[in-house]
Order: structure tokens, then C-alpha cells, then sequence
């Protein structure tokens, strides 16, 4: 909401600067957004008056101007402007001045002929687009008086941003309120005392009321012979401080009043309306309404309308109809001030997309006790401005009237919930200031029975007393101090033992950390070819997405990585490893997932360090490396379906008889699906699985005292054999003395037969109660190579 | 004879000092110590020599040949060092040749900063739960004070799912959840997403928040605002001014806003702050006794407070990112920068 300093200053005395103000209104929690000089940059520009034109002698399309601008100074300008004449008042913008549009004002020499400052369009003073010609000022201004007085511009507009609670904030009275409460200066209200005529307007109306809920009072007077035309300039400069454009003079002054006290007025051509009375009543089936905004609007029963005898004329607190408003050949109007129920406002407003200023107000929640004081003081202006005389009386039908509420507040609650020491005396001045009645209590001296005001709609609780007394106070005069209860003891957390190591190592082991959002395209699924009866696909739809590629929730992590490898690839970036840590959305439950990708180069890419591509190995190899920090040994890398993946390249892996996760190389249709030239790896793992499977426990293990001894072994063996199978046999072979196989080659080729490949290992034999003899380990490694030619026909290679 | 060993020394000393190989050195062995060589052959002149001149020659020519001995020794020490010395010098490398550099990642600015946040106040004795992001009506808002046809849902841009779930507009939803589950006294901060239909320069449709909440039998809005002090001062540097201005949330009462002073002008007023010199970074507040009614706790008897930031907005005062979408392009140039 806008603010005018002028304005608020008929109301309440300060002498706060604007910043001041600004700084002081933020702190009492009505926050000010900004502050704007009006006339800003029209410092040094005058009212002038062209005495003479005559033509530049050295250009057609120049004009030397003589032009008085006070105080018998009389300056030559030179102007190029189509409009001007002799006797004109325009604006100067006299040397030295800087316009807000960037122009500096310096004598200069036009075509030979000297000029002594400027005469203005609106646009160079940057008051409108308007170019075409000089602005033209009306010829009752004194000569050389400061434009911003001439135009009233002298104003600074605060800009406040008052919360949703704060609806009585919504006026300028409101904020003089809380100036006062800042300052105890005492607040001038309007001086309303309507004169009537003798027409009774119980003869010439009357109001019904059909839902009492929905409008607990409406109030309305009737004003006869008005003439309406233009409003007389003070009433259109208030207005436009504030940002709302000037109608006719009754629009003008419902508006004005609206902004004075917060109570929207509605001004119905009286005549317009069937049988000339207001029903205020549901909108019937099907019933339409064309609003000022002259769009038909359909209605719904729920929504409340102001009708006639048999139409409806406004859309109750939000808009008038267009066709009872009022127009230049109105005479009498009739002028609504009502109060209508918040959320009845609200569903409407919402509803049909129409926010005014009047439903902004009354969704908020009006003062339902200022409605007649808005309504006399509108009728008042009105016949002040626009002539005409009042009907005597008010139709004021108030159903909804409430008794004051009294809240009871102890002093002690106040300084237990701030810790601070508040004394009494400065809760009852607070209090009353804001406007709260006080009645002291005769036996407890530190608790109060407090009167809340009518238009306090958000104070219904001692603690809203309480903030009330915190933000007077001033919430940086509340002291500092540090919690003084116990701090309770969190149970251990091991999910997040487990994230934050898997973390750790993913970040080690060279992979960026991705985060995505949590929506998705449903076509991701077809994307990473999934079937259509995969469970994955049942993923939660959004309601209202912002576009249809967010339109459904992650149920994998993989298509997001793809993406990503995608949109840096797209970006000439190819050393993609990535991973991400999230919750997907599956079944109604939100399961935690790890996924990584590895595509394109890895490696540093310079000389000593080149890039290569990576492969399943390496992928395989974070995966175990993931496994390990988690403390999980025992797991079984196993062939799998998953049309995502290159069918003879991916794994499960398996931890007892449960699936922990997933990896392998993509399939070359996904790979094409998000324009990826290289192959890529995924894998994606399952955290609470892993949380499941993890174990932290460690114990000692004592450092052997024996030597070990180590033994090459390589074998040819068929090439379809699985590299584990040979170790199993060692294994089993061993026992005990087998402390670790390593597999340092695998070889297909030259000197090895077609079909076949060779595999080697280094065996290191250790005994934890003896020192090995070469022999006893000979003897060993002999029935180990028997046992693998016996078993797997694997040879001895040589 | 003995002017002649003499003689042979002095020869022998002077010429070592031109020596300048190992190759020399040898040759200049061979000629004095060899079968043929000089000294050699003078020593095979003793046998000539009286019985009484024999000891005395004899010595002195011992003396002359360790004293030699003594001296090629050395030469060729120094001669061994000086080559060991050239030779580390012919292996130089070119040391402005590339490392191989380890491959590490890096941790996404947002986790980053969420980060800093949750270490923190985990020392300030705040323990890290979380909750669900697909929330209830209920959850969201109508126990946090805010029913259906309050303005405040204004606020929030809400996601709704099609089975009428949303997306929590925030993490306040497990502040209930936590009460819930949990009796007083609790010190909880909760990290995590949240959604709002939002899209441009300043916001993401997913963001993250950390939301704290510290109940007990006894808390006050001074110790809000020393805990929250204390925050701002370890994650923004302990010059950094706080202020806390009225504000309004349905679930805190009395609440606050707090800014802290501009990180960038310290406070005197710059164009990041809007020249006030103050950059909001937060929501505070006591815990409204609604709050505590929902979740059956005794508002006379327990008193709270609350606060929330954004993760992002918390970020970009260090990082200065014009469009914070690019948080989630996941952009590798982009990540590597942090």
C-alpha cells in the first residue's frame, strides 16, 4: 500500500524525517519497501511565462522565447517546440538544473542565438510520455513558482508491505494509528457532520439482508441531485499519490475515503437499481453479472452478491456491476458501506481471478464499527464536491454486531514469554495508544482486563496482546541471551552415518554432486525403456505443474543424471561424473536413493594424466569402494534384467537374498534417447537397504608375526569362465593359509588358444600359528593347480 | 733417495690438483703406484740403501705413500661427487609440466551451505531430524494455524498432488511431526526441500530450508534471539550486526523477521542491501499456543520458539549468482566453481 506523507500528516503530527519514518514503521513490523520523493529531479524548474515568441534568425525551425519567470528576471530561451505561444505557461528548467531524465541545464548558444535554460515537455521532466509539445501549466500559477509546489508534488510516497494479519494497517488512519502508538501524538479524525435533507431515505430504499454470516452489516444513504463531473484537483493529486486513478468525482471520493479509513464504499446510480433497493443475497444458478471491468462474469450460488429486486448489481466487496455504475447523467446515488466475512470474499475473489482493493480489504478483514463513519464522511464530500443533498437517515442493518472482546493479560506472561522487565506502566501505555481499552483489575494490580478495538480482528489472545507490547517495546530492546534448558540427547542416527559416508566417498573418488528437482517428464520413463508395466512407472501426479515436463514425481534418480549428462555434453562438457543423493516418491513413501553417472572422458586430460574412456570396472569399482565404507563385504555382483542397461553389462547387487542396488553400462537405445555419443554407467542404490545392510561394528585384528609368502598363478582356462570361479576353488583349497587372491591379468590372444583366456592371480600364503616352509606352500599351490584342472580344465600356462 | 721421494710427492700433490677425471686419475695411479711406476721404482731402490739408512728412507717412504694414498683418496671422493652432482643435474624435469592431480568431486553449493547451517547448530546442541516432503493439508498448514481461508495461503504457492496430497510449502510441517512423536524438552533443526509454484531470477520451484524449533518449560523470545545471534554471527563472521523486525506467520507469536547487516557494505548501504544496510534472512518466532494445541502440549506450560531460512537465499549472499535456477542445471562448470 501506498503512502503519502502529505496526506498521513492531516491526520497525526511528526517531525521524522521519511527515512526516519520508514526506519520506525519497519521496526513496529509494517515494513517499508520504499521510498519515493516525488518531483524527484525537478529541482530548479519553475513556472514560466512566454511573454514573446519571435523567429531564430539562423533557423526555420527555431523559436527565440522571452520568458518571465519571476522576480522581473526574464530569460531568452531558444525552442523548438510546435506549441508554443505568446502568453503560455510552461515549465523552465532553469541553468544548473539536473533532470531526473539525465539532461543538465547549461547556457548554451543555439545557431548563434543564446539560450538561458529550457522549456519542457512531460517527458523531459519525466511526468509522462507525453513529447509532442511543451507541457502546458494553467495560467492561474504564479510566475516562477517551484513546479513541485505548482503540481503538488512536494510529497514522499512510502511504499508499506503490511502483512496479511495488519488488515487495519490498510488505511491512512491505520498508519497514523501506529504513529501514535510510536509517538503519543494524538490522531485528528475527519469532522463529519452530514447535513440531511428532509426526505426520510427509509421512504426512497431499503436493505435486506438474506445471509447474515456472509455480510454481518451493510449500511447504505442516499444522496439526491449530485452532479457528477471531474474532481477538483486536491482530491485527483491525493489520489494519484497513492496510485489510484481519478474517475469522476463520486468514484473519487469512495476511493478517497477507502484509503482514509479502510472501508470500501461501493456508489450505485440510484435509479439503475429494479424498484430502487439492495437485497443482499447468493448468486442463483446460473446468474451473471457484467463487473465495471465490463466482463460477464458467471456466478456460483455460493458467492455473494448485491442485488436489486431481481438482478445482482455488484459482486458484494469486490466489484460493482457496470450497469448501475455511476455515469455523467447520474443524479441520486446510492452509496453502500458494508462489512462482508472474510473467506466468502476471498473464495470469490480467488475465484474469479478479480482482485480489487476491496476485496483486498475485506478478505483481510474489514472494521465492521467504521462503517458509518466512512459512509457520513463519503456522503459529506459527496455534497461538498459534487452538490445535492442527503437523505435523512441511514438504512443500517447490522445483524453481526459483536460485544467488544476483553482479553485478560497478566504482566508476569508478558516478561516469562519476552525475558525481558516490562512495568506496567508501559504495558498501559502501549496498550491505549494502540487504541486498547484498559480496565485495571482491583485486587491484582500487575493483570489487566483488556478492551480490544473494533478494527484489531487479529487480536484475540494475550499472546497477541503480548506481541503487540514486544514490537512498542521494540523488539531489538529485548535482551540477548542464551537458552538455559537442557539439551536433549539424540538417538544415534545411522542413515545418516550411512549418507554421510557415501558422500564422503563419491566426493573422494572424483564424482561431482548433482542436485535436480524432484519432478520429472513422464516421458523419462519411456526414455531409459522401461516397460510399460514397470512399478517405477507409478509415479505421483502433480496437480497444478508448472509445466509438463515437471509434471509427475522421481521414482529413479537416472533419468535426472542423464540429463544432466546431456545438458553439460550439449555444453562441449564430456568428463561427466556426477552422482545425487535423494528421496524418490514411490508408492507413498519416500525411500532415499544414490545414483552416479560416468560418461564420456575421465582422467585429468593433460600430458602424463590423459583421458580415457571409462568403463564398467570403474563404475564397478566406486560401487565396491561405496559397499566398503559402509562396512558391507559380503555381496554378490549378479547378471540381471533391466532394459535401462546394456543387457550383458549390468549387475545387481545382491546383500543376502535382498536387491541393494543396480549398475552397468547404458543401453545404446537410452544412450541415443538423450543424444549421448559415448557410452555411459549408472548405477543407483537403495540407502535404507544399504542402512540395512551397513555395519560400523570394528575389532582389532592382529598384524601378522609370520611371513607371507606370495605365488604367481597363471591358468588357461574356457573364456566364457567367470574370473570368481578359480578363486572360490583357491579358496577352499587353502583354507586358512590363503590370505588374499589377487587377479592381475586377464589375457585373450597371441599364445593363448582361441576360445580360451588366461587368467592370473598372485596368491600370498600366510599362517597366523607357524612360519610356511617353500615346501609346505609348494605342496599347496600343487594341489590347488590340480584341483583348477580337475575342476575347471584350467592349464598351467607356462 | 729421500730428496727424491720428496720430490715424487711434491710431483704427485701438484699434479692431483689438475686432475679432473677418474680416467686421469687411473693413468696418474698407474704412473707412480704402478708395477712400472715411479714410486715404485725409487722403492725398489732400497734394497741399495745402508742397514742404518734402510728404517729412516724406509719410513719416511711409508709416510710419502699414505700420504699420497691419503690424497688420491680424497681426489677421487670429491672427483665421485662432483659427477653424482652433474649427473642430477643432467636429470632436471621440466617442473612446470602438469600434476596428476587426484580426481576429487565437489559438494553441491546448496548442500554446501545447508551444511555450514546444520554444523552449526548441531554444536549449539540442535539435533537434525527430518520428514516427508508429500504432505497433508493438515500437516502443511491447518496445524500450523493456518486454515483453509486464511490470507497467509497466499503466501505459499501450493503444489497439489492429484490425490489431494501437496508438496510441503515448507519444512515446518515436521516442527508438528516432531511434537508429535517426541515430549518436551526438544532442539531440533530440520533440513530439507520444499516447493512453491515459483519460477524466475530469485526462486526455484524446489527449494531447500532449514527450519529449528526449541521447546521447553521456560523458553523466551530473548533466547530466540540469542540463538539466532550467535548463528548469524558464526556463519557470517562475528562483526555481523542482527536485527529483528514484527512480522507475521500464522505459527509463531510474537514473530520476527531477521536481517543481518549487508555482507557486502557492512552496513552502511550498498545496492545488494536497497542501500538500508540490512539483508533479511529469516523467519522467527515464539511457537503460537495453536501450535502447541495441536500437537496437545500445554501452551501455559511450554513455551517455544521457531525460525526458518532459505537455504539458497543464504548461499547467494556468498555466491552472488544472478539466476539461482542455475543452482539445478547441475552445469559442471558451474559445480566446479564451489
Amino acid at each position: 500500500m501506498n503512502v503519502s506523507l502529505n496526506w498521513l500528516k492531516t491526520y497525526i503530527d511528526f517531525d521524522f524525517t521519511p527515512e526516519e519514518l520508514a526506519n520506525r514503521l519497519t521496526m513496529l513490523g509494517i515494513e517499508v519497501e520504499s521510498i519515493k520523493q516525488l518531483g524527484a529531479g525537478l529541482e530548479g524548474v519553475v513556472v514560466g511565462k512566454i511573454v514573446s515568441v519571435t523567429p531564430h534568425p539562423n533557423a526555420d525551425k527555431l523559436i527565440l522565447c522571452q520568458v518571465d519567470i519571476g522576480d522581473e528576471k526574464r530569460l531568452q530561451i531558444v525552442c523548438g517546440a510546435p506549441n508554443v505561444y505568446q502568453g503560455m505557461f510552461a515549465p523552465v528548467a532553469t541553468i544548473g538544473t539536473e533532470l531526473s531524465t539525465g539532461i543538465k541545464i547549461k547556457r548554451a548558444k543555439l545557431r548563434g542565438e543564446e539560450s538561458h535554460g529550457m522549456l519542457c515537455s512531460e517527458k523531459e521532466l519525466a511526468i509522462s510520455d507525453e513529447a509532442s509539445g511543451l507541457m502546458e501549466l494553467p495560467s492561474n500559477l504564479s510566475v516562477g513558482m517551484p513546479l513541485t509546489e505548482a503540481l503538488g508534488l512536494n510529497d514522499v510516497i512510502l511504499e508499506l508491505e503490511i502483512t496479511p494479519n495488519r488488515s487495519d494497517c490498510l488505511s491512512m488512519l491505520g498508519v497514523a494509528r501506529e504513529i501514535r502508538a510510536e509517538t503519543g501524538n494524538t490522531i485528528r479524525y475527519p469532522e463529519v457532520t452530514p447535513i440531511e435533507s428532509e426526505t426520510d431515505i427509509r421512504e426512497v430504499t431499503s436493505v435486506t439482508i438474506e445471509d447474515p454470516n456472509l455480510c454481518p452489516r451493510y449500511a447504505a444513504r442516499v444522496i439526491q441531485g449530485v452532479q457528477v463531473a471531474e474532481s477538483p484537483s486536491w482530491v485527483k493529486q491525493r489520489l494519484e499519490s497513492v496510485g489510484v486513478a481519478a474517475i469522476n468525482n463520486i468514484v473519487d471520493i469512495t476511493n478517497l475515503v477507502l484509503m482514509e479509513y479502510g472501508q470500501p464504499l461501493h456508489a450505485f446510480d440510484y435509479h439503475k437499481l429494479c424498484e430502487n433497493r439492495i437485497v443482499v443475497r447468493h448468486a442463483k444458478e446460473n446468474e451473471t453479472i457484467i463487473t465495471l471491468d465490463e466482463v460477464e462474469r458467471k456466478l456460483k450460488p455460493y458467492m455473494l452478491v448485491i442485488a436489486d429486486a431481481e438482478k445482482p448489481v455488484a459482486l458484494a466487496g469486490v466489484m460493482g456491476g457496470y450497469d448501475s455504475e455511476i455515469t455523467e447523467t447520474t443524479k441520486d446515488v446510492l452509496l453502500e458501506s458494508a462489512n462482508f466475512q472474510p473467506a466468502s470474499i476471498r473464495s470469490t475473489s480467488k475465484k474469479l481471478a478479480l482482485h480489487t482493493d476491496a476485496s483486498y480489504r475485506f478478505e483481510r478483514g474489514a472494521d465492521p464499527e467504521s462503517v458509518i463513519a466512512a459512509l457520513d464522511r463519503a456522503s459529506q464530500l459527496i455534497v461538498e464536491i459534487a452538490g445535492g443533498t442527503i437523505c435523512k437517515g441511514v438504512v443500517d442493518v447490522y445483524p453481526g454486531r459483536k460485544e467488544p472482546l476483553k482479553i485478560r493479560l497478566r504482566k508476569d506472561r508478558v516478561n516469562f514469554v519476552l525475558g525481558t522487565s516490562i512495568e506496567v506502566e508501559e504495558i498501559e501505555q502501549t496498550l491505549s495508544r494502540l487504541g486498547f481499552g484498559i480496565e485495571p483489575n482491583q485486587t491484582e494490580r500487575d493483570n489487566f482486563e483488556v478492551i480490544v478495538p473494533s478494527f484489531r480482528l487479529d487480536i484475540t489472545r494475550e499472546i497477541d496482546l503480548i506481541e503487540e507490547i514486544a514490537r512498542v517495546h521494540g523488539y531489538d530492546n529485548i535482551p540477548i541471551t542464551l537458552p538455559k534448558g537442557d539439551i536433549p540427547i539424540p538417538p544415534p542416527d545411522k542413515n545418516e552415518e550411512v549418507r554421510r559416508r557415501i558422500r564422503n566417498f563419491l566426493l573422494g573418488s572424483g564424482m561431482m554432486e548433482a542436485v535436480n528437482y524432484s519432478f520429472t517428464n513422464p516421458n523419462s520413463f519411456e526414455k531409459i525403456r522401461l516397460n510399460d508395466d514397470h512399478p517405477l512407472r507409478e509415479a505421483t501426479q502433480l496437480q497444478n505443474p508448472l509445466s509438463p515436463d515437471m509434471s509427475i514425481l522421481r521414482t529413479t534418480l537416472i533419468p535426472s543424471l542423464l540429463e544432466n549428462a546431456q545438458h553439460n555434453h550439449n555444453h562441449q562438457i564430456n568428463n561427466i561424473a556426477l552422482f545425487e543423493m535423494s528421496s524418490v516418491f514411490i508408492n507413498g513413501e519416500e525411500p532415499g536413493r544414490v545414483a552416479g553417472i560416468l560418461a564420456g572422458e575421465i582422467g585429468g586430460g593433460v600430458y602424463g594424466n590423459p583421458y580415457r574412456h571409462p568403463d564398467f570396472f570403474d563404475m564397478k569399482g566406486i560401487v565396491e569402494g561405496m559397499l566398503d565404507v559402509c562396512g558391507i563385504y559380503q555381496y554378490e555382483f549378479k547378471h540381471t534384467e533391466d532394459s535401462t542397461y546394456h543387457p550383458g553389462r549390468n549387475a545387481e547387487v545382491v546383500f543376502g537374498e535382498t536387491r541393494i542396488g543396480i549398475m552397468g553400462e547404458v543401453h545404446p537405445v537410452v544412450l541415443e534417447n538423450y543424444e549421448l555419443p559415448f557410452k555411459a554407467y549408472l548405477f543407483e542404490f537403495d540407502l535404507e537397504k544399504i542402512t540395512d545392510a551397513s555395519d560400523f561394528s570394528k575389532c582389532f585384528e592382529p598384524i601378522p608375526i609370520y611371513p607371507s609368502i606370495q605365488r604367481d598363478l597363471a591358468i588357461v582356462v574356457d573364456q566364457a569362465l567367470k574370473s570368481d570361479m578359480p578363486i572360490d576353488i583357491i579358496n577352499d583349497t587353502g583354507g586358512e593359509w590363503v590370505e588374499s587372491i589377487r587377479l592381475f591379468d586377464v589375457y585373450e590372444g597371441n599364445q593363448v588358444p582361441d576360445g580360451k583366456k588366461s587368467l592370473a592371480y598372485t596368491i600370498t600364503y600366510h599362517s597366523a600359528t607357524e612360519t610356511l616352509t617353500d615346501k609346505a606352500v609348494n605342496d599347496l599351490h600343487d594341489k590347488i593347480v590340480q584341483r583348477l584342472n580337475t575342476e575347471l580344465g584350467a592349464e598351467l600356462r607356462m | 733417495m729421500k730428496a727424491e721421494l720428496e720430490a715424487i710427492q711434491t710431483e704427485v700433490l701438484e699434479q692431483l690438483k689438475q686432475i679432473a677425471s677418474s680416467d686421469e686419475l687411473e693413468t696418474l695411479r698407474i704412473t707412480y703406484f704402478g708395477r712400472n711406476g715411479k714410486l715404485t721404482d725409487v722403492m725398489k731402490g732400497m734394497g741399495s740403501l745402508s742397514k742404518e739408512e734402510r728404517p729412516i728412507v724406509g719410513k719416511f717412504a711409508n709416510d710419502v705413500r699414505a700420504t699420497l694414498t691419503e690424497a688420491f683418496e680424497k681426489t677421487k671422493t670429491a672427483l665421485e661427487s662432483q659427477q653424482q652432482e652433474q649427473q642430477l643435474k643432467d636429470e632436471a624435469i621440466d617442473i612446470t609440466l602438469p600434476g596428476r592431480k587426484p580426481a576429487y568431486g565437489k559438494a553441491h553449493p546448496v548442500i554446501q551451505t545447508l551444511e555450514r547451517i546444520e554444523t552449526i547448530f548441531t554444536r549449539m546442541g540442535f539435533q537434525t531430524v527430518t520428514g516427508p516432503e508429500v504432505e497433508t493439508e493438515h500437516y502443511n498448514f491447518d496445524a500450523l494455524n493456518t486454515p483453509i481461508d486464511h490470507p497467509a495461503r497466499d503466501l505459499h504457492d501450493t503444489f497439489y498432488l492429484t490425490d489431494g496430497q501437496l508438496l510441503r510449502t515448507h519444512t515446518s510441517p515436521v516442527q508438528i511431526r516432531a511434537m508429535e512423536s517426541q515430549k518436551p524438552p526438544l532442539r531440533i533443526i530440520v533440513p530439507g526441500k520444499a516447493y512453491r509454484v515459483d519460477y524466475d531470477v530469485s526462486h526455484t520451484p524446489m527449494f531447500h530450508q532449514v527450519e529449528g524449533l526449541l521447546v521447553d518449560k521456560h523458553v523466551t523470545f530473548s533466547e530466540l534471539k540469542g540463538v539466532l545471534v550467535s548463528f548469524a554471527r558464526q556463519m557470517f563472521g562475528d562483526q555481523t550486526q542482527m536485527r529483528f523486525r514484527p512480522h507475521f506467520f500464522p505459527f509463531t507469536e510474537p514473530s520476527a523477521e531477521a536481517d543481518i547487516s549487508c555482507t557486502v557494505c557492512q552496513g552502511k548501504g550498498c545496492r545488494s542491501c536497497g542501500h538500508t544496510g540490512w539483508i533479511e534472512i529469516l523467519g522467527a518466532g515464539a511457537v503460537d499456543p495453536e501450535v502447541f494445541k495441536a500437537v496437545n502440549y500445554d501452551p501455559e506450560k511450554i513455551t517455544g520458539f521457531a525460525f526458518g531460512m532459505g537455504v539458497e537465499r543464504i548461499a547467494n549472499l556468498q555466491f552472488r549468482i544472478p539466476d539461482i535456477r542455475t543452482f539445478y542445471e547441475n552445469d559442471l562448470r558451474f559445480l566446479q566453481q564451489f
